[in-house]
């Protein structure tokens, strides 16, 4: 028995010493050699954006004196397109004149003024401009639309189809002539 | 006739005699050795032309160019038993490459090299740094007998697609991001 215990301590020196010899016999080569890791910073700007087309520029008008119902030629289709920041809260089209008291004129001092005047958003119910919105004069506008923005439509596009209308029942005593005048249709994100 | 023969005798003692004092006039110190010990030390760099790339990004555009190209230029001297030398690009995340600060991010899925002209790919492969899907091996060089000391040149053209997944989503802000560049040499 004791001699068992011997050589059996001699084998376990022999096995350990082997893998010593082994291992240091191995090539320095076995760890792999690394560089140093060289960083290149990136910079990739997406440009904040709102674009806003109109179908047609010219709506011209049949008006019938006294008549509440005077709808344009043509209806006008406004696309807005956008890429927004995470921090926008929504985005608004507004419809505006410089002036509410007279969004047309015939220039000889006879006014339509913008309370006369109305926008049905897709098909909406026809609203007159007499409201104060970021652009224009003073109750001289219109908020069309209110798109939130949300996380899945910072980049996004929408339609508003406006028909237009000029209600001549305030005004039955407006002389036959041509009455001009601008319209302009704006977004704003906020 | 004895006495000539006793003559010889003499002149040939007298010759060896003087041959071995010609020998011990001779004399050798003993041999002093020097140990030479030169170590060429293994080393491998890489080095780029550049350290910035800017992108102006368009919204849900496939083709978003880097800035500038960049060349990476890497160096060697190797011990035998390397066999190849590897430059690999990469991100420390997958998910996001280059991020707002805001949760809006690009992958790395998103952000394509091409090396010395080639096919533009993107970073999605698991490679000996960084994070897991989130890089790119550019070369593979194999190292023989005549090529243990020598370099490389890999000129990168950079671009970012966003085209993929939600990217055409991607709000506008300024996203910045860190692409590194690393060499190994195996094994």
């Amino acid at each position: 028995m004791r001699l068992q215990a011997q050589i059996g301590k001699v084998a376990t020196v022999v096995v350990i010493a082997a893998v010593l010899v082994a291992v240091s016999a191995a090539p320095a080569s076995a760890q792999v050699l690394n560089s140093g890791a060289s960083p290149i910073a990136l910079q990739a700007v997406l440009n904040t954006s709102i674009t806003l087309t109109l179908s047609g520029n010219a709506v011209n008008f049949n008006l019938v004196a006294g008549s509440a119902s005077n709808p344009g030629s043509t209806s006008v289709t406004a696309t807005t397109s956008w890429t927004l920041k995470p921090s926008v809260g929504s985005l608004k089209l507004y419809a505006f004149f410089s002036s509410s008291s007279a969004a047309l004129t015939d220039g000889a001092g006879n006014n339509i003024p913008s309370a006369d005047f109305q926008i049905s958003d897709n098909a909406g119910a026809f609203t007159a401009l007499t409201n104060t919105v970021p652009f224009g004069g003073a109750n001289a506008g219109l908020q069309l639309s209110s798109t939130p923005i949300l996380g899945n439509n910072k980049i996004g596009t929408r339609n508003d189809v406006m028909n237009f209308n000029i209600t001549l029942a305030p005004l039955p005593n407006l002389p036959a002539s041509v009455f001009t005048g601008t319209l302009t249709i704006q977004a704003q994100a906020i | 006739m004895k006495t000539g023969r006793l003559s010889r005798i003499a002149i040939v003692v007298l010759a060896m005699t003087f041959a071995a004092s010609l020998a011990s006039a001779q004399l050798n110190s003993g041999a002093q050795t020097i140990a030479l010990n030169a170590t060429l030390t293994e080393s491998l760099t890489l080095n780029l032309s550049a350290n910035a790339v800017n992108f102006a990004l368009a919204a849900g555009s496939a083709a978003n160019a880097g800035s500038t190209n960049i060349t990476a230029t890497t160096a060697w001297t190797l011990k035998p038993g390397r066999t190849a030398v590897g430059v690999y690009a990469y991100f420390t995340n997958a998910a996001a490459a280059l991020t707002d600060g805001a949760g809006d991010n690009i992958p790395s899925s998103a952000f394509f090299i091409s090396d010395n002209g080639g096919a533009s790919t993107a970073l999605t492969n698991t490679v000996a740094f960084g994070g897991a899907n989130a890089g790119l091996q550019m070369a593979n060089v194999a190292i023989t007998g005549l090529n243990k000391t020598s370099s490389r040149t890999d000129v990168m053209a950079f671009n970012i697609n966003l085209t993929g997944g939600t990217l055409p989503q991607l709000p506008a802000n300024i996203y910045t991001g860190t692409l590194n560049i690393q060499a190994q040499a195996t094994p």
